[in-house]
């Protein structure tokens, strides 16, 4: 067990332990605030993923915009004391029995039919992640711009940016579209009515 | 690293503690469990669309991971942005998790001012 093992493990388990707190909290200010610890297992789970540029994307959108506007409504809001009370809906059993079934299910499955050997993309994965000398597109891309011939590394600003306004330039708009109908219903929704 | 056909069951489960491309999957589907977890059983809006952060961040790992596991794949794939796409569509979620919050989080202060409770229990205007 190296060390990419060991920070995987541990980010891993924090987001793990940080999600069951978000939910198990009857305050919901404290599953907000462990909302925090959750985004920073994640954005290390993203770099040790090389996926730099996400993970600060992450960091700014999830910690710095979406925790803090749920905050500000849970501020706004300002619960009484006996809501907090009695939240769950379940019985207390029934999420270890869930994740229960399906671990069982799980091993029984490896016990009928055997444990799956290891794919392509599996050993694909193990790989180290070369400067993308694979992909001449982003290669020719880069020299139209400008920047020399050399392809830029998987996540970088560059890798993410270049087929985005080539390949995925519909969704791309689409999804602009999508926020600025979600900012305008967001402000006729909480517009306070005369 | 012991291959997986000769690992057994339980050495296989050991093995999820490595960074690994089912360690990731498995990762992301026990978050994505405990999203769903909780969007099933609380009872206050507000940790529901928490919980369905969760989710959305969870399919993000998904995403991430495969694009990580593609880069390698390099020319036996047709589309020639395969592991870059896997982080765009991460960024895109991101996006749309915030539209969604927003919206979300404007319909519960609109239903708080009318009627006083986030609670489900309680939000049952059209029901019947």
């Amino acid at each position: 067990m190296d060390l990419v093992d060991l920070v995987f493990v541990l980010s891993g388990l924090l987001c793990l332990g940080s999600a069951c707190a978000i939910v198990t909290r009857k305050n919901p200010v404290y599953s907000v605030i462990c909302m925090l610890p959750f985004f920073i297992g994640m954005t290390i789970l993203f770099v040790l993923l090389s996926a730099p540029f996400l993970a600060a994307m992450q960091m700014m959108v999830y910690g710095g915009a979406i925790l803090v506007v749920f905050l500000f409504v849970i501020m706004l809001i300002n619960l009484r004391p006996e809501e907090l009370k009695d939240d769950f809906s379940l019985q207390a059993y029934a999420p270890p029995a869930i994740v229960g079934g399906m671990l069982g299910g799980l091993i029984l499955s490896f016990v009928r039919h055997g444990i799956p050997a290891e794919s392509a993309l599996d050993r694909a994965f193990s790989l180290p992640v070369v400067p993308d000398a694979n992909n001449p597109h982003l290669a020719r891309s880069m020299e139209m711009l400008g920047f020399g011939g050399h392809a830029p590394a998987l996540g970088s600003i560059e890798s993410i940016s270049i087929p985005m306004f080539k390949q995925y330039v519909v969704p791309f708009e689409l999804i602009s579209l999508l926020i600025v109908v979600a900012v305008l219903g967001a402000v006729i929704l909480a517009k306070k009515r005369v | 690293m012991v291959p997986l056909a000769e690992a057994g069951v339980f050495g296989w489960l050991l093995g999820l503690f490595s960074f690994k491309l089912v360690s990731c999957l498995a990762l992301a589907g026990a978050i994505f469990a405990i999203g769903a977890w909780g969007v099933l059983a609380r009872r206050n809006v507000l940790v529901m669309l928490i919980s369905v952060e969760l989710m959305l961040n969870a399919v993000m790992l998904t995403f991430v991971s495969f694009s990580r596991a593609l880069v390698n794949m390099g020319p036996q794939l047709s589309n020639p942005y395969a592991a870059e796409g896997g982080q765009i569509f991460a960024l895109f979620i991101i996006a749309i998790a915030a539209a969604e919050a927003a919206v979300g989080l404007a319909i519960v202060i609109s239903y708080f001012r009318n009627r006083q409770t986030v609670d489900t229990r309680e939000i049952r205007a059209m029901k019947n």
